[in-house]
């Protein structure tokens, strides 16, 4: 059974939630599950009692307990990396029926969105582009100009942009679809049948997240070089030697592998943190959406983490 | 939000297919752009390498471009501290720009007050032999920041001057201090004299003295009036003098029609010189005929003698 769970309006509800869930410092957490409890819908009840202590008066047992389960959510998403990873690289996992469904999902996640993430992010960047020539121009550095965009854009700006918009448009879907499956109780029946859900349904998802980023990416950041070139020379191959000296000067060895590094990272982050959280949560705290939410939050604080360290490797 | 299971999305024709061609969009998008950095970076071109010897490398970086008339025809490939100090920065230029470097090429290392530095190349002669694969060159470093200590040493040298200069006890201020003393003289009763002056009493002669010279020049005036009757009057001195010169003109024409006639008295008398002159000449010549014939004569009567046996014989006569 395929369930559908999510549409636009619930992204966007789930996007304020967790605003909210960002600016509120008590937002009640289940307790998570252990590690071998993978997808496994056994509904812990779980009966959270409200408190109106401030975080100064919370006595130490459980403060560690809240520490005790940060570092358990976190090993989780690591530990599910780790299997997704090696099932990705397992050549047993591509046979004809885990094939299909990941060319589905890998179709499904890139192409609807492809051609007007492009329109978009060309606009976005005609109007960066402008921005910096022109006011290069005006303080007399326009030569600087062309490396600055290149810089910005496809260094800094479209990497981030395609990470952010991937993760809401197609990782949360998918972790959705991920918990509905889950709580409908469909993983135990492929578990039944003999099928590990692992494969036949989260792979494909987290590899379909993945390869959106990448792709998305990629494109994004060709046609912005290009838009850069038109927008300065205009309409002309004369400039092309100069363009690809100054293209040259930016893409140094290191620049090129913190790119490479930061973009594959990112479509790690954003395949692999919304359906981890939502696969490790219990029933009922998923009922709250508590585990979308969190792993929302979750995500950005790496895409955060990631480019900060990514600004730090380029420019220190 | 609430979970509302939904049938399958309609099946796409070919999706596996089309999943395909995605991977090999991705695939040919990543290699390209590989391929087109690799190409902007340089790997594809053969090159030759160059090293330039600097005393510092500051602002040199890996990657930086060797410019030869505003084009790009080398690029840093590495910079390395040479083993007795300084820096050696190694370059590479492609072999279809090398040509352009010659063994009398100079190397520069500007750098400005903004922007990055500058690494050019100049040929002066370009029929000279190309430089050589791994030839090693002094770099000439024009630094505009270097210049900054020595600048900021002289201002604040000029700096201190100025503060000499405006100084309380200052030969400025003591000046202005003075000018002020003289401006508040100046709008005194007694003015710019006072100042000049330095009391009342000098100011007082001095005006004394102004008074004087005005009565003297009145007079210089009347005299000037009297003068002027007595020398361009009607009985003045000038048409008298005029009239003394009309006559001096009648007298010196009357002279000069005199020395009319002695010139040509004078001619005259030349002629005269003239014909004496002709007659001495023929006086010379009738004396020199006398002299002609009185020898005739003599050699005559010495013939004569020897012939005529009647002269007396001389005797000599011993003392």
């Amino acid at each position: 059974m395929y369930v559908r769970l999510i549409n636009s309006a619930d992204v966007l509800v789930l996007f304020r939630s967790a605003v909210a869930a960002l600016i509120t410092p008590h937002a009640r957490r289940p307790p998570a599950l252990p590690v071998g409890s993978v997808f496994k819908s056994t509904a812990r009840p779980y009966h959270c009692p409200m408190s109106s202590t401030s975080p100064s008066h919370v006595p130490a047992s459980v403060r560690g307990g809240a520490l005790l389960q940060w570092f358990t959510g976190w090993w989780q998403i690591v530990h599910l990396g780790a299997l997704i990873l090696v099932l990705a690289l397992s050549p047993s996992t591509y046979e004809r029926a885990t094939r299909a469904t990941l060319a589905r999902e890998v179709y499904q996640a890139s192409a609807p969105i492809l051609l007007w993430f492009l329109v978009l992010s060309s606009l976005i960047s005609l109007v960066i582009i402008r921005i910096v020539v022109v006011t290069a121009l005006s303080y007399g550095l326009s030569r600087y100009s062309l490396q600055m965009v290149v810089r910005v854009l496809v260094l800094e700006l479209i990497p981030l942009t395609t990470a952010l918009f991937v993760a809401l448009r197609v990782a949360i879907p998918n972790a959705a679809e991920i918990a509905a499956l889950r709580v409908s109780g469909e993983f135990d029946a492929l578990t039944k049948q003999g099928i590990d859900p692992l494969r036949q349904e989260v792979l494909p998802r987290m590899m379909a997240g993945m390869f959106s980023v990448l792709m998305l990416a990629a494109v994004s950041c060709v046609v912005t070089l290009v838009l850069a070139y038109l927008t300065v020379h205009g309409f002309t191959t004369a400039a092309l030697g100069s363009y690809t000296r100054a293209v040259g000067h930016v893409f140094a060895p290191v620049v090129i592998l913190i790119l490479t590094l930061k973009t594959f990272l990112f479509s790690l982050a954003v395949a692999l943190i919304p359906i981890a959280t939502v696969a490790y949560e219990s029933r009922a705290a998923w009922l709250r959406m508590s585990a979308e939410l969190q792993g929302l939050v979750r995500l950005f604080s790496v895409i955060l983490l990631i480019e900060m360290a990514s600004l730090v490797g380029n420019y220190y | 939000m609430t979970q509302t299971p939904v049938t399958p999305p309609p099946a796409v024709r070919n999706i596996e297919f089309k999943a395909v061609l995605l991977l090999i969009l991705l695939a040919v998008l990543v290699g390209a752009s590989a391929l087109y950095v690799m190409y902007a970076r340089g790997v594809f071109d053969e090159t030759q390498q160059l090293v330039l010897q600097a005393d510092d490398s500051e602002g040199v970086f890996v990657g930086m471009d060797m410019t030869f008339s505003g084009f790009p025809i080398g690029r840093v490939r590495r910079i390395e501290l040479a083993p007795g100090g300084g820096a050696h920065i190694l370059l590479d230029v492609p072999r279809k720009d090398a040509h352009l470097l010659t063994e009398s090429s100079v190397f520069t290392l500007t750098r400005g007050l903004v922007g990055g530095s500058n690494l050019r190349a100049f040929t002066g002669v370009p029929t000279d032999p190309p430089l050589p694969d791994g030839a090693e060159r002094k770099v000439l470093i024009g630094d505009a920041t270097a210049e900054i200590p020595r600048l900021v040493a002289d201002a604040r040298e000029l700096m201190k001057n100025l503060t000499t200069l405006t100084g309380e006890n200052s030969a400025l201020a003591t000046s202005l201090a003075n000018l002020q003393a003289t401006t508040d003289q100046l709008k005194g009763p007694r003015g710019a004299l006072g100042v000049l002056m330095g009391n009342e009493a000098n100011a007082q002669k001095l005006i004394g003295a102004l008074d004087r010279t005005n009565a003297l020049l009145a007079k210089v005036d009347s005299i000037a009036a009297k003068t002027d009757v007595q020398v361009f009057g009607k009985a003045g001195v000038m048409p008298e003098a005029r009239a003394a010169v009309e006559q001096l003109n009648s007298a010196l024409n009357e002279a000069r029609t005199s020395l009319k006639k002695i010139d040509g008295i004078l001619t005259d008398a030349q002629a005269v010189a003239n014909n004496a002159k002709m007659a001495t000449n023929d006086l010379g010549t009738l004396r020199a005929e006398i002299d002609t014939s009185l020898r005739k004569v003599e050699g005559m009567i010495d013939q004569l003698n020897r012939r005529w046996p009647f002269s007396r014989q001389p005797e000599i006569k011993l003392p």
